[in-house]
């Protein structure tokens, strides 16, 4: 018995601040220590997202943003992916072609935003290149740094044990550099929300960041409120799901298996 | 029975440098089929370097190695290595782990477990290897060494990170299942009592080249309380030490004391 309630705790532990917070700031609203002008109560908040979902509006601006998020992730992601290995494993990739990927990544690719408006317009394209490119750098830089560090001694044993060169990858470098590779893409998760908010906030007609920025011009200071929400439980979201994988993935690690 | 025999291997005038540093020097060995050697020495004087040579990780600056009458080229075939390290694959079971001895091509999962249950281990099949202790990770090593029924097994320092009590179980499986499988034995050691329990023959490697070929002739398994056992040990580690030397190092010890 005394295990449950324990584990019901550990499980609570997490959201206790965030509750905390949330009462607080409805306390101040109420008793007008903040003026609804400045900041409106949460519940306020909650009804103009609970009002906005039933007429659909909501779903259309997340659904959108979600599918700008993910396939712009995947394309980056799996290119990021792709390079980071071929350079890891073939010295001839890696002379060739890591010295235009490391200039290219210290631009800031949110200042080609103008440069991609002009190329792509303010369509769908602009926005899931721009995911794209933020998530690929952060996603190559950890698979090639993952693959350039497996143990030496590991690949050596799978020669002399005469693995076959696709043995050799896929059980010895790649599950050796997986876990360097998941950080990169926990990393490239927050880049590619960071990288929507801005990119839908400068130039959209729907999404999540066109709906914070349409509302500010009418003053509508709740969904303002509701979409930086939107963005913290999205977020959260996404890193939730990462570390699930972490933890499939990452199995074998004592580190990621869980005390019983 | 001739198939399942060890190799035979003809070491001559072997050389290896690197750069100026010259590491074997003209080694001339020849080792018989399912024979049991170890080679000694102090760190650092080539025996680890040799044994890379024989599996084929190294090559030769000059001389060469023949196998079965055949010279060696590229990584030797028949040779399995154990490591210092266990080196296992900590993302693989340990049933995998023993499949990685027979390049987990087709059917590898049968004989894998054979080679688990030739060193115990069968119940652990399906752990992960990270719970296991250093002990029964070495053992793990050597049945993925097994696994293909090798001819010949390289150990290199195999038992050197263990504590005393699992080094000796761990020797006297290494012994039975040599005696029963008949691979040749080359091990790598530092530790004399380990070369004179073990071999058939101790080589003590010294500055790159071989100092002395001192057969045992002891009944196994072997008592090392036995006084002729002792005698050996005692005669190895004279040569390992070389009694002159340790009355040079001397006054320079006491030099950088006084500092």
């Amino acid at each position: 018995m005394k295990e449950t309630s324990g584990n019901i705790y550990n499980r609570l532990a997490p959201w206790i601040i965030p509750a905390l917070l949330l009462a607080g700031w409805q306390l101040f609203a109420m008793n007008e220590s903040i003026s609804g002008s400045i900041l409106p109560p949460p519940l306020e908040v909650v009804q103009t997202g609970i009002s906005m979902a039933a007429s659909g509006d909501l779903w259309t601006h997340i659904y959108i943003s979600f599918s700008r998020a993910i396939i712009g992730f995947v394309i980056g992601g799996g290119l990021g992916i792709i390079i980071g290995m071929l350079n890891g494993v073939y010295p001839f990739a890696e002379k060739h072609l890591d010295t235009t990927v490391q200039m290219l990544r210290n631009i800031p690719h949110l200042a080609l935003i103008p440069l991609i408006i002009l190329w792509f317009g303010v369509g769908e394209e602009s926005k899931i290149v721009l995911v794209a490119i933020g998530v690929f750098f952060p996603i190559y830089i950890n698979t090639y740094h993952g693959i350039r560090s497996v143990d030496k001694g590991l690949i050596e044993m799978g020669k002399v044990y005469r693995l076959s060169r696709w043995h050799l990858f896929s059980k010895i470098i790649l599950p050796g550099a997986l876990s360097s590779i998941l950080v990169g893409i926990r990393y490239a998760l927050g880049t590619m929300w960071v990288t929507l908010i801005v990119a839908e906030t400068i130039a959209a007609s729907s999404g999540i960041g066109y709906m914070s920025n349409n509302a500010r011009e009418f003053m509508q200071l709740d969904i303002v409120v509701l979409a930086i929400l939107l963005y913290a439980i999205l977020g959260k979201a996404a890193d939730s799901l990462a570390k699930l994988l972490e933890g499939k993935l990452l199995k074998w690690n004592p580190v990621y298996q869980k005390n019983e | 029975m001739a198939q399942n025999a060890g190799v035979e291997l003809h070491i001559h005038q072997l050389e290896k440098s690197y750069g100026h540093l010259a590491v074997l020097r003209k080694i001339n060995l020849n080792i018989k089929s399912g024979e049991f050697v170890a080679i000694v020495g102090k760190s650092g004087c080539g025996k680890s370097t040799l044994l890379r040579h024989i599996s084929g990780l190294e090559k030769a600056t000059a001389g060469g190695i023949k196998q079965n009458q055949h010279a060696l080229k590229g990584l030797n075939d028949q040779a399995r290595i154990m490591f210092q390290d266990a080196r296992l694959l900590p993302w693989l079971s340990v049933l995998e782990n023993t499949g990685v001895g027979l390049g987990l091509e087709k059917g590898w999962k049968n004989r894998a477990y054979w080679a688990l249950q030739q060193v115990g281990l069968e119940q652990r099949a399906e752990d992960w290897p990270a719970i296991l202790s250093g002990g029964q990770k070495q053992r793990i090593a050597l049945a993925r060494a097994l696994a293909s029924k090798p001819k010949l097994m390289l150990l290199d320092e195999p038992l050197g990170a263990l504590d005393a009590l699992t080094r000796m179980e761990m020797q006297s499986l290494i012994e039975e299942l040599w005696l029963e499988q008949q691979f040749t034995a080359i091990l790598v050691t530092h530790d004399m009592n380990e070369a004179i329990t073990l071999a058939d023959r101790v080589i003590l490697i010294e500055e790159g080249a071989v100092k002395l070929d001192l057969p045992v002739d002891l009944q196994r398994p072997r008592n090392r309380l036995n006084p002729a056992f002792a005698e050996l040990e005692e005669e190895l580690l004279a040569n390992v030490l070389g009694k002159v030397r340790i009355h040079q190092y001397e006054p320079r010890l006491r030099k950088v004391e006084s500092k």
